[in-house]
């Protein structure tokens, strides 16, 4: 982000830690969402057993990756729709 | 990580990282103890846990943690892929 104003402002130091706090929440919110949803839907829920299985490991690893994938690509598509509609698409991440 | 901030600002963001990471944690702890009970305890015919619940939340608990971990470095090397992917695009 650049500020090219003249006379713009610099970021306060609260702004500037509330920015770097933001985007660590961010962050930690998309941990926690995937955690919840690829345990809904890679873990047996009988819990028969105290360790995952191989199949259930494997199924969680593809399970994030695929939820990455999918993060970007509606990320793009969404800025690419937004912007088609006329809307000042914000930047997404 | 380079966060371009002074010493006294990342002494103020570490102290606000570490009450968030508290509110994680305890985020985490209620998820366990929601999906657990959910999972494992079905029976209401008696008011104590039977053997073959608590057997069920304890194999839950440590399920979860290895489900946690596993997820946990998957997603630091996805999430830096997908840094290193963004800073090549800009």
């Amino acid at each position: 982000m650049s500020f090219l104003g003249f006379g713009r402002p610099q970021p306060t130091s609260a702004e500037k830690i509330a920015a770097v706090e933001n985007e660590l929440k961010v962050v930690a919110e998309m941990h926690s969402r995937m955690v919840k949803i690829c345990t809904m839907k890679c873990v047996d829920k009988t819990y028969r057993e105290g360790e995952l299985t191989k199949g259930e490991g494997v199924c969680l690893d593809r399970c994030a990756a695929k939820f990455f994938e999918a993060h970007q690509s509606i990320s793009e598509q969404l800025q690419k729709e937004t912007q088609a509609r006329g809307g000042a698409g914000g930047f997404m991440g | 990580m380079d966060t371009g901030l002074t010493q006294a600002e990342n002494r103020e963001l570490e102290q606000r990282l570490q009450k968030r990471q508290v509110k994680e944690f305890m985020n985490v702890f209620g998820s366990l103890v929601d999906n657990c009970f959910t999972s494992c305890v079905d029976d209401f015919t008696s008011k104590a846990m039977s053997n073959r619940e608590n057997g069920c939340i304890s194999r839950c608990v440590l399920k979860s943690m290895s489900t946690q971990t596993r997820l946990g470095e998957r997603f630091g090397e996805l999430n830096a892929a997908m840094a290193q992917e963004m800073q090549k695009r800009m």
